[in-house]
C-alpha cells in the first residue's frame, strides 16, 4: 500500500492489478478446497485403517490370506468406498456454504471427477500391468501409493502447494518404512501417515479453508 | 483532442473493497457467496468486512441477503449488475492507467 487516506489504505494501480490476479487465485483456489482439511482427516483416519488392515492379513490373518487371497478386494473396497461417499458428502455441505447451489455443484462436480479418476487409475492400473494375481498383489500399493501421490501434487500444484506437500509426505510415510522399517512397515506408515495427513489438514485449516 | 486524466472508481479502488469486489464479479451472475467464505478468503476480521461491504451496497454495487440456512442465519453477498458494470469500467481504467498493460484475463 502506498499510503493512507481518511483512515483506509490508498492502492497505487500496480498494487491494484497484483491484488486483481491474487484474490482470482486465492478465491478459485478457496472454492476448490471446500472441505479439504475435514476429507483430508476421514482419509487420515480412513489410510492407516488400510495398512492395518494389510498387516493384520500378513501376520495374524495370514492363515485367512493364503486361503482367500481376494479377501483384501472387500476390506479395501469398504475402506475406499467409504471414503469417497464421505468425501462427497462433506465436500458438498463445505460447498453449499460457500456459495449458491449452482457454482458449488460446478466445481464439487469436477473435483469429485479428478478424485475419481485418480482412484480409478489407482486401481485400474495395476489390472492393466498384470498385477491382479496373487503373485503380485501384495505390490498393489506400491504403484497405488506413487498414483496417488502425483493426483495430490496435481491438485496441490492448481490449488494450495500444502496438498502437494502432503501427497509427497503420504509417499515417503508409505516408501520410506518400506524400506527401512522391516516386517513392521506397515504399522510405521500406519502411524507416519496419519500424522502427514493430520498436519496438512491443520496447516490447510489455518490458511482459511474450511 | 485529447482525453482527460483517467480517474479510478475510489469506490472500488481500495485494498479490501477491490478484492471483495473480485470476488464476487469473478463468479457467475446469478451467484452468491457466503460472508464466512468472503471472511475466510480475504482473512478479513467481520468488523472490517462489514464496513466495507456496507459502502459497497450504498454504492449499489452489491446487495446483503441474510436468510436462515439448516436453521441456522447466514449472509450472502452478491454483485449487482451496477457492481459489475462499474467493475468493468474500472479494470478498463486501470488499463489505461498502467499503459495497456493486458487484464484481458482479469475480466
Amino acid at each position: 500500500m502506498s499510503g493512507s487516506e481518511g483512515g483506509e489504505a490508498v492502492l497505487t494501480p500496480q498494487e491494484g492489478w497484483e491484488s486483481i490476479h491474487a484474490t482470482m487465485h486465492r478465491a478459485r483456489s478457496s472454492m476448490y478446497l471446500a472441505g479439504s482439511s475435514r476429507i483430508l482427516l476421514l482419509w487420515g483416519g480412513l489410510t492407516p485403517l488400510m495398512y492395518l488392515a494389510e498387516y493384520w492379513l500378513q501376520t495374524g490373518g495370514a492363515d485367512l490370506a493364503e486361503e482367500s487371497p481376494w479377501v483384501r478386494a472387500p476390506i479395501f473396497g469398504v475402506l475406499v468406498l467409504a471414503g469417497i461417499i464421505g468425501s462427497g458428502f462433506i465436500g458438498k455441505r463445505a460447498g453449499l456454504r460457500n456459495a449458491t447451489k449452482e457454482i458449488s455443484r460446478a466445481i464439487g462436480i469436477r473435483v469429485f471427477c479428478f478424485w475419481m479418476a485418480v482412484t480409478m487409475a489407482a486401481w485400474l492400473i495395476p489390472g492393466a500391468a498384470g498385477m491382479w494375481n496373487p503373485e503380485s498383489g501384495p505390490q498393489i500399493p506400491h504403484v497405488a501409493i506413487g498414483i496417488v501421490t502425483l493426483g495430490f501434487v496435481l491438485f496441490g500444484t492448481m490449488t494450495n502447494f500444502v496438498l502437494a506437500g502432503v501427497g509427497v509426505g503420504i509417499a515417503a510415510a508409505y516408501y520410506g518404512p518400506h524400506y527401512l522399517a522391516g516386517d513392521a512397515a506397515l504399522v510405521f506408515s500406519a502411524l507416519a501417515t496419519m500424522v502427514v495427513v493430520v498436519a496438512g489438514a491443520l496447516w490447510i485449516r489455518k490458511s482459511g479453508v474450511e | 483532442m485529447s482525453k482527460g486524466p483517467v480517474i479510478l472508481n475510489e469506490t472500488i479502488h481500495q485494498s479490501v473493497r477491490l478484492r471483495i469486489m473480485t470476488l464476487l464479479v469473478s463468479q457467475p451472475e446469478e451467484a452468491r457467496i457466503a460472508y464466512r467464505f468472503i471472511q475466510r478468503t480475504l482473512d478479513l476480521t467481520g468488523g472490517n468486512l462489514t464496513i466495507h461491504l456496507r459502502k459497497l451496497r450504498d454504492a449499489g454495487y452489491v446487495t446483503i441477503i441474510k436468510e436462515f440456512q439448516e436453521d441456522k442465519p447466514s449472509t450472502w453477498v452478491q454483485a449487482t449488475p451496477l457492481g459489475r458494470g462499474a467493475y468493468s469500467e474500472y479494470l478498463a481504467n486501470l488499463e489505461e492507467v498502467l499503459g495497456g498493460v493486458a487484464l484481458g484475463s482479469a475480466r
